[in-house]
């Protein structure tokens, strides 16, 4: 039987001979939102890099299986064309490229001569108009000057238009006002209701619980020191809310 | 202009068969004698271009055509002018028939003063005159190509004179064969309110050498542009320069140049604020990949008494092979004290960074370094007149980068 789920398993990475994860495992099912929480500097965006295949981050141990397939083995873009896809705490500018153009690039590779550039275009405007995008965003230049909460909304348009099998977004909540955090609620969710986008697994890393009050989710994981320290329903976030790390570092040290 | 330098070199066999090819020449555009004195600025000027060296392997002193490659036909030349109010002829009809006209631009922004434009002028016979009336506006541009036959050697030289608020778009396309030598020059003058956008597309063969003088004198609150890509030969050095001396101008500069292989392109811009209240930006972007190497020596000089003067300098260079070499040496001179002035460059290689954003999207590795470098050109194509000529910059590039 086949296997529609991203699953980590005891997955170990170092950067510059550093260990930050030191065995994860963690598995997303397809169509289920699952929050990672943790403190600054527990490895969550560590996790994110080393499942999408970041070249500075040497997994020393362990698996990723997308649906059943070896990601480890593949370089980033085809692990990208498997399904994977992963909005960025700072994505990267590239001057001189248009959003459409780079998007229809993405989409083209990932899903070759599924839309003809026409219904391409009016795809990306569809999502654009639902992610309340300005139509002038099509021809600026990728991430370009662009503010930190204009950045998050093309990544979460990139999301929308890419609609991938598993989605890992990398604090996408932090730098953002109560307004642009709802939109971006707003869009999971647009994603979710969509055909394509029905089945997405999330793994939604975050430091605050506030962007869980509007995206619920599943499974709540906590990351402290490079490992899964607990994991629970959406109660987790909200005892974490009000309790901060620390108690659960504290559990884990008694644990360890 | 400085004055010439005294001539000193003595005729070897190379410069005395040049000697005896100018004897033979029209009278027209310039005179035997005049010609005779610019092969002798030629001969005994220096290029002031880098020396060989460590990383250069061209020496420009000892560059000079064969006598006998030089081909002075004007089947070199072809016009494509749609817009009858717009008077397009050779330079020896300018000179014949409309002398007043021509004389006020040919040989009148001091390139023949430069060694390379002087071996221009000593050659000079093929040629366009634009003449564009004042407040007359050309929509279709005006396009000129030169072409050398292979292994030929050609001087074409384009004067262009823009009247009183006239507005016109002149494109140039240089193409030359295996071995070709070309060795040209562009003069546009302009007067009050005109506006002239000039594009430069240099296409020559791989194993082509091109050496090219550009210069320009904008009239008062008179807009002049200039656009090069230089992406062919296997020499290509060009100048590209605005004296602005009159207020209230405005010149863009823009430049591009991409050698691989073992191509080896050699730039220099020249912005003289010779004129308050007048604004400048040079643009300017360079990848080099393989054993290609590129030089770009920027200069702005605002004079002491031009006040008010806007100047800005920008110049990036990507790398796309660690055997690449490229210079960027900004030169900035400012006499006055009410100016702005801003200089910014970068060289670097394509950011690891932006490569994984672009795989984390599905794209190859070679797919997203190709779209990077094509989007690092962008800000500077994007300055070039007409979609069709942006596009086939675009496809050229691409090509250099597959």
């Amino acid at each position: 039987m086949p296997d529609h789920a991203l699953r980590v398993t005891d997955l170990r990475c170092q950067i510059a001979g550093k260990e930050i994860l030191k065995g994860i495992d963690l598995t997303v099912d397809r169509g289920k939102i699952h929050a990672l929480m943790g403190p600054n500097g527990s490895g969550k965006s560590t996790l994110a890099f080393a499942i999408t295949g970041h070249p500075q981050y040497e997994v020393t141990g362990g698996s990723v299986e997308l649906d059943g397939e070896d990601m480890l083995a593949l370089p980033p873009d085809k692990r990208a064309r498997a399904g994977l896809f992963l909005s960025f705490q700072y994505p990267a500018a590239i001057p001189g490229v248009k959003v459409a153009n780079f998007l229809h690039a993405a989409r083209q590779a990932e899903r070759p001569g599924d839309l003809p550039p026409a219904k391409f275009r009016a795809l990306l405007v569809e999502k654009m108009e639902q992610l309340g995008i300005d139509p002038s965003f099509m021809g600026r230049y990728l991430n370009d000057g662009f503010s930190g909460g204009e950045k998050k909304r093309i990544e979460m348009l990139q999301l929308a238009v890419l609609a991938p099998k598993y989605a890992i977004l990398d604090e996408t909540d932090s730098g953002l006002d109560i307004d642009a955090l709802k939109d971006v609620g707003s869009s999971i969710a647009a994603l979710r209701a969509s055909e394509e986008g029905r089945n997405t697994g999330f793994l939604i890393i975050t430091h605050y619980p506030r962007i869980l009050s509007y995206v619920v989710p599943d499974v709540v994981h906590v990351m402290i020191d490079g490992r899964i320290v607990k994991t629970g329903g959406h109660d987790l976030a909200h005892r974490i809310e009000r309790e901060g790390y620390d108690k659960l570092r504290e559990e884990s040290a008694v644990v360890a | 202009m400085p004055s010439p330098a005294p001539v000193v070199a003595g005729r070897d066999d190379t410069t005395q068969g040049l000697y005896d090819r100018v004897a033979g020449l029209g009278l027209s555009p310039f005179s035997i004698e005049q010609r005779t004195r610019a092969l002798d600025r030629f001969v005994s000027l220096r290029s002031g271009r880098e020396k060989p060296g460590r990383f250069w392997r061209v020496d420009f002193e000892s560059i000079a055509p064969e006598a006998g490659a030089i081909d002075l036909s004007a089947g070199n030349v072809r016009v494509e002018n749609h817009d009858p109010a717009v008077f397009v002829c050779d330079l020896a009809t300018a000179a014949r028939e409309s002398p007043e006209l021509f004389a006020r631009a040919f040989g009148t922004t001091g390139i023949a003063a430069t060694k390379f434009g002087s071996l221009a002028a000593a050659f000079a016979q093929c040629g366009v005159f634009v003449h564009v009336r004042a407040d007359h506006a050309c929509d279709d541009p005006v396009v000129i190509r030169y072409t050398a036959p292979a292994g030929a050697a050609i001087f074409p030289w384009t004067v262009v004179l823009a009247e009183r608020g006239a507005r016109v778009t002149i494109v140039e396309r240089l193409e030359g064969g295996a071995g070709a030598f070309l060795c040209g020059a562009s003069e546009v003058v302009t007067e009050e309110r005109a506006d002239v956008h000039f594009a430069a597309f240099q296409q020559v063969d791989d194993g082509a050498r091109i050496i090219w003088s550009r210069a320009a004198r904008p009239g008062p609150e008179a807009r002049m542009s200039w656009a090069s890509a230089e992406l062919g030969g296997e020499l290509a050095a060009s100048e590209l320069s605005v004296s602005i001396e009159a207020p209230g101008a405005e010149a863009n500069l823009t430049a591009i140049f991409f050698p691989r292989g073992s191509q080896h392109v050699d730039v220099v811009s020249t912005v003289e604020h010779r004129a308050g209240d007048a604004t400048s930006e040079t643009i300017v972007k360079t990848a080099a990949r393989d054993r290609g190497q590129a030089r770009f020596l920027g200069n702005i000089r605002i004079a002491p008494h031009a006040q008010g003067s806007d100047a800005r300098l920008r110049d990036d260079a990507l790398l796309l092979s660690p055997t690449a070499h490229v210079d960027s040496v900004p030169a900035l001179e400012i006499g006055a004290n009410v100016v702005k002035a801003y200089h910014g460059a970068t060289v670097g290689a394509i950011d690891a960074e932006q490569i994984f954003y672009m795989e984390s999207r599905g794209l190859e590795r070679a797919a997203a370094e190709r779209m990077i470098a094509l989007g690092f050109f962008e800000p500077a194509i994007e300055r070039f007149p007409t979609a069709a000529l942006r596009d086939e910059i675009r496809t050229s590039l691409a090509a250099k980068l597959t």
